[in-house]
């Protein structure tokens, strides 16, 4: 008799516990509900639906074409030089901001004056719209209407036609312009990790700055350049706006970015079915390249 | 923290400190000078942005480009539609991210691993993905040029929630306890106890999804055809005709488009590289 009692006594508050935990997750469903109901609608069912439109033809996209679409974008000249000047665009990108980024974080992690000043300055550009930076410098670069060539005159040197004679490699410098900051505040982050100890270590083997800066310095931010650049080149891959609004993809394609070939597809030949077809093998592509950065991200941490 | 040790690079070649100096100057002026000639060409005459006769400073500052860009397109609506949709957007953030990080980070339920990845895998899906089907869905519900059609694309995010749980999961249990001891419901707790802990967090919250949204052209550059219903950076390209663009104009828009954003990041800049430095510590 007394035992049941001290049994009952032993399993009475787990009964109490078992349906308070029944609550909880009655609780934790409904809060996650809204978060999981616009994932479902504006994220998995747009998937789907993608999907689903890229094996159809047609104005309507109504017409059954199978893989025709993806076979037609292997063969596509257009679409396969779009694709490319993507990647150099996207390649020419993060280099260009993890090599200065990298150079401005070394310079500005060291005690100087005005250091957050100059770190705020540089991290301007990165707030402001791809808007505004695209109309600006296509304005600065116009070769009529444009300032620089005023100023390049002014000076004494040849008149530049930027956007006609190199246009992608100017889109890769606005970028640049737009995004170093961005680089150079994610180094410093990096920098700031690696402790004081590795150096002090370095200089009592007698190690010069540069064999410091190689061995202690590059490979402790190795995860940091492994995420700056595989993030870099997957949203420069996105890009669609300079093009749009600087180049219009041209002159002669040059500038072609892949998105802007999508939309160009979609809204203005409204071929939606060929250009969710292309939307997905980009996406192909961007998801292997956030599986290697997942894969190699984690070998790094163990 | 700091130590002596930090001015190390002086040792790598005589006067590198100085060049150090030097770079980084010359890098903030090329920042600098585009954006305070945009400032220039916004105050420019219509005679001074003809094409062959660019100049740095106009010789009258024409502040009626100001009166201009308000009276010959309907700017001041651009600016409404602008904060409306950044606004909003921010404000679903602030409610919804935050209740499904707590979630993630205070209960238990079936499923919360996969519901977790799930939701995490959402940050792989780029938005030119989603742009056609939410593009034909929306305009078969009649939601283009309307402003849930801007809005509902973007009411939360994986990168918010993430943020969340990680600031969340920190907080002692003892005050989600002490709560339910008190006889709190469960929202209230959330409401009154969780949210105000959390406020640097939302802070950074807050300020990316405003700034990002505000400077957002993609989107209502699709979602919106007519004049009322343009934001600011896709009201910016309609200056801008083939063969004559009023940049004047573009750039006085432009300005009013920058300014907002500058002065939010000059009160808070801290949160903001904060908050930069922690997208990349994930």
């Amino acid at each position: 008799m007394v035992a049941t009692v001290e049994r009952a006594a032993a399993v009475a508050p787990v009964r109490r516990r078992a349906p308070m935990r029944r609550r909880q997750a009655r609780t934790a469903l409904a809060f996650l509900a809204p978060a999981l109901l616009f994932f479902a609608l504006l994220f998995f069912y747009p998937l789907l639906r993608e999907l689903y439109t890229s094996v159809f033809t047609g104005p309507r996209a109504d017409v059954y074409a199978g893989l025709g679409n993806y076979t037609k974008a292997f063969d596509d000249p257009v679409a396969r030089h779009a694709f490319w000047v993507t990647v150099q665009y996207g390649l020419g990108v993060v280099v260009g901001a993890i090599v200065l980024g990298l150079v401005l974080a070394v310079i500005l992690n060291q005690r100087m004056r005005g250091r957050s000043v100059f770190r705020g300055i540089l991290l301007v550009p990165y707030l402001t719209s791809i808007a505004i930076v695209g109309l600006l410098w296509r304005n600065i670069l116009d070769p009529d209407t444009g300032i620089l060539n005023r100023v390049l005159h002014s000076v004494g040197l040849p008149t530049q036609n930027l956007l006609a004679e190199h246009p992608l490699a100017t889109l890769v410098a606005v970028a640049i312009w737009q995004q170093v900051g961005y680089t150079t505040v994610l180094f410093l982050a990096g920098l700031q990790g690696i402790p004081e100890l590795y150096y002090e270590a370095a200089e009592v083997d007698g190690a010069s700055v540069w064999r410091r800066f190689r061995h202690v310095t590059l490979p402790l931010l190795a995860p940091t350049t492994l995420f700056v650049s595989v993030i870099g080149v997957i949203s420069a891959m996105q890009e669609f706006a300079l093009p749009y609004l600087v180049t219009q993809g041209g002159p002669d394609n040059a500038s072609d970015l892949y998105v802007y070939q999508v939309w160009k597809t979609a809204f203005g030949f409204r071929d939606f079915g060929y250009a969710s077809a292309l939307s997905y093998l980009l996406l192909i592509v961007i998801l292997v390249l956030s599986l290697v950065q997942l894969k190699v991200g984690q070998r790094g941490e163990s | 923290m700091a130590s002596p040790e930090r001015n190390r690079t002086d040792r790598l070649f005589p006067g590198a400190r100085g060049v150090g100096y030097a770079v980084v100057l010359v890098v903030c002026l090329l920042t600098v000078i585009p954006l305070a000639y945009m400032i220039s060409l916004s105050l420019q005459s219509d005679g001074e942005i003809l094409a062959g006769n660019p100049v740095l400073w106009p010789a009258h500052l024409h502040f009626d480009n100001y009166q201009r860009l308000f009276g010959e397109v309907p700017y001041a609506r651009f600016f409404v539609n602008s904060t409306v949709m950044a606004g909003t957007i921010t404000i679903a953030h602030l409610i919804l991210d935050p209740l499904a990080g707590y979630a993630f980070a205070k209960f238990s339920f079936p499923f919360k691993r996969t519901l977790f990845i799930a939701v995490l895998a959402t940050l792989m899906v780029p938005f030119f993905v989603r742009m056609i089907p939410v593009y034909v869905l929306f305009s078969q519900l009649g939601w283009l040029n309307t402003y849930q059609g801007l809005v509902v694309p973007f009411l939360c995010d994986a990168y918010g929630i993430f943020l969340m749980r990680q600031f969340l999961a920190a907080l002692p249990d003892e005050l989600i306890d002490a709560g339910r001891a008190d006889g709190a419901g469960e929202l209230r707790i959330f409401a009154r106890i969780i949210l105000p802990q959390a406020k640097p967090a939302l802070a950074v919250l807050a300020l990316f999804t405003f700034v990002f949204q505000w400077n957002n052209f993609l989107w209502p550059l699709l979602a919106t055809s007519t004049t009322d219903m343009r934001t600011m950076p896709v009201g910016l390209t309609m200056f801008n005709q083939e063969y004559f663009t009023q940049w004047n104009l573009t750039a006085a828009g432009a300005v009013v488009l920058f300014v907002p954003t500058a002065v939010l990041f000059f009160f808070t800049q801290r949160y903001l590289v904060r908050g930069v430095a922690l997208t990349g510590l994930k």
